[in-house]
């Protein structure tokens, strides 16, 4: 450092040289950081990518054969080469649509007695029973939707729903036939306590994010507690709420195990909820070691990248629907 | 501990047609001939008589008695941290809404005791409205967030809701500046406007008081001003009690003037009184500057 002092320069400048050293080794360490994160994010697109290619790879020889008529034909015959996904593709949706109909009332109204009208004493206990909840492995769910739920469903609620809706027109369909137990409704049952737990643990915490003043706000009008959930809460937070929601919902269309056990694996599309029915991930999970031949691996490949436009499309809608509110709002 | 531990004194038998004349530790105003502040009748519209508060263990407040006159302008100053917010949190039971929070004593609005426990809170919170610090426009449009108060209490046709709204933004002195945005989300209005819609909101309820805690700490000086203007105009209707930081604000706002230090109520008087002869000596460090 001496050497390049000249007699008349400053202190300041003295230090100079050390000071650029100090400077690129943090520009490098600066410039290795982005780099690292932009490969990070690169490589989630590379192996997005990936699936892709491979999932339309795998599915060329089913599609080129069946054409679009694979999405809508019900039959699938592995001994006489015929395959349809129509009975899948109605098994997810439908099983999903159940899941949704009872976990998102249910998750929001936990998530807003926690966060609302929950004793603190209780507040932790509740909490961390619905975190477990969210911990335990589907398997789990699976044995025992199988040989609990499944028989007592049999016994009790479904017997109860072909009786009220006997003599209903439209109803009456919908929950016809001879309660078996495992079926399309009891897929649904268990996939709403499957996703219960992550929509509201998701709704609790943005429930809580909302800025307390906000809320003192609204209580200092007079509103009760349903009011200020109603009117302040839920609009505040209705964005992470959404979230939490399309979490839910991808886990419960994509969900395997628990379903697989339950749903009756049937490929047949049955105006019954009760009816057995099978679910694409169902489909997948139970034939493919059995699965010979390569158009038989290819349909259920086929059946793996619906699902995977099925979840993409859900996602984009999900996308769409809160640009609409944002806009809305203002 | 739950608000059941609230302490409810003689209930709301504890009028006694007091009236101005408290019987507080604390000196209440001599009338003096030609105070414009003291002209008309005096009504003690809220009487404050010896509360304490408590955050848990801590004692927050210390045996305060205060009143609050009808139509009339009471501002609490002190420094920070002595009791001033805690104060106005009581006087609409906000406090409430925090379990390990509670006050004893008595608050008579026209004579009840509004920390009984059968007091119905929010028929209280209706009567007597609150603007806090950070101005807190709800998630919804500029009409909408003054309509929601409104429609709580009335069914009212949309053409008489319509001219509730506006009158309530008139008060506030912002329907000019937002007649034409009515749906625009009130968060998109600029802070000073925020904070008038809130005022706003709370005008469009009816209440009887008005509660302002710091108003006008996240403003600029123009929109200090108008709520400042706003305040005066809004005392000919209700009895307004507001919480300042700055010794100015409640000196050109207020009529009766509350100095509070560590929990305890040190002086209250006329306005005039307290910024010109005040009898505690704390007081007079205070409002000069000496400390705090």
């Amino acid at each position: 450092m001496a050497d390049i002092a000249l007699p008349d320069t400053p202190a300041l400048v003295q230090e100079r040289p050390d000071r650029t050293r100090v400077l690129s080794r943090l520009r490098l360490t600066n410039a290795s950081f982005r780099t690292l994160t932009l490969a990070a994010a690169i490589l989630v697109l590379v192996i997005l990518g990936g699936v892709i290619v491979a999932l339309i790879e795998g599915s060329l020889p089913a599609l080129r054969q069946f054409g679009f008529s694979f999405v809508v034909t019900e039959s699938w015959n592995p001994v006489t080469e015929k395959f349809g996904a129509l009975a899948p593709i109605y098994g997810t949706l439908v099983t999903s649509a159940i899941a949704m109909l009872i976990a998102v009332p249910f998750g929001l109204l936990i998530a807003v007695f926690l966060t609302e009208l929950c004793p603190m004493w209780l507040r932790r206990p509740v909490g961390i029973a619905i975190e477990l909840l969210a911990g335990i492995p589907s398997i789990i769910y699976g044995i025992w939707g199988l040989f609990v739920f499944a028989p007592f469903l049999q016994h009790t609620l479904q017997p109860f729903l072909i009786d009220l809706f006997g003599p209903i027109p439209v109803l009456s369909t919908l929950f016809a036939g001879p309660p078996y137990g495992i079926g399309i409704l009891t897929a649904g049952l268990i996939l709403a306590i499957m996703v219960l737990p992550f929509i509201t643990s998701i709704s609790r915490d943005v429930f809580e994010a909302v800025p307390p003043v906000l809320k003192e706000a609204a209580y200092g009008l007079g509103c009760t507690t349903w009011e200020v959930v109603r009117h302040v809460v839920i609009p505040f937070a209705r964005v992470g709420v959404t979230g939490g929601v399309m979490l839910g919902l991808g886990r419960a269309l994509g969900e395997t195990m628990a379903v697989t056990f339950v749903i009756g694996n049937a490929h047949r599309i049955s105006g019954s909820l009760l009816a057995p029915g099978t679910t694409i991930s169902a489909s997948i999970a139970n034939e493919f070691t059995e699965a010979l031949g390569d158009l038989y691996t290819s349909s259920l490949v086929a059946l793996g990248l619906i699902l995977f436009v099925i979840t993409f499309i859900v996602l984009a809608i999900a996308r769409y629907m809160l640009m609409r509110i944002e806009r809305r709002i203002g | 501990m739950t608000s059941m531990d609230v302490s409810v004194g003689n209930g709301g038998t504890g009028a006694n047609g007091n009236g101005v004349h408290g019987n507080g530790p604390h000196s209440v105003p001599t009338p003096i001939a030609g105070n414009r502040v003291l002209e008309g009748d005096l009504d003690e519209k809220v009487a404050v008589r010896g509360v304490n508060f408590y955050y848990g263990d801590n004692k927050a407040l210390k045996d305060i008695t205060v009143p609050l006159y009808d139509r009339r302008v009471t501002a609490f100053i002190g420094p920070s941290g002595c009791g001033k917010s805690t104060l106005l949190r009581i006087l609409n039971r906000i406090y409430d809404l925090y379990p390990n929070q509670r006050a004893e004593g008595e608050v008579l609005l026209d004579g009840d005791n509004i920390l009984s426990p059968s007091q119905d809170i929010n028929l209280l919170r209706a009567r007597i409205g609150m603007v806090f610090q950070k101005p807190t426009p709800f998630p919804m449009s500029i009409y909408e967030n003054i309509a929601f108060g409104i429609r709580l209490y009335e069914r009212l046709s949309k053409s008489d809701l319509d001219g509730r709204v506006e009158t309530a933004l008139r008060r506030a002195a912002l329907w000019n500046e937002v007649k034409d945005k009515m749906h625009a989300n009130g968060l998109s209005l600029s802070g000073g406007q925020q904070q008038r819609l809130c005022i706003a909101r709370t005008v469009a309820v009816r209440p009887d008081v008005i509660l302002l805690d710091e108003p006008c700490s996240a403003l600029d000086p123009i929109s200090t001003a108008k709520i400042e203007e706003l305040i005066d105009e809004l005392k000919t209707e209700y009895t307004i009690a507001i919480v300042t930081h700055n010794m100015q604000q409640a000196a050109r706002v207020s009529d009766f003037t509350a100095f509070m230090y560590l929990g305890e109520m040190v002086e209250f008087d006329t306005t005039s009184k307290m910024f010109t002869s005040p009898v505690d000596k704390r007081t007079q460090d205070y409002i000069t500057g000496r400390f705090g």
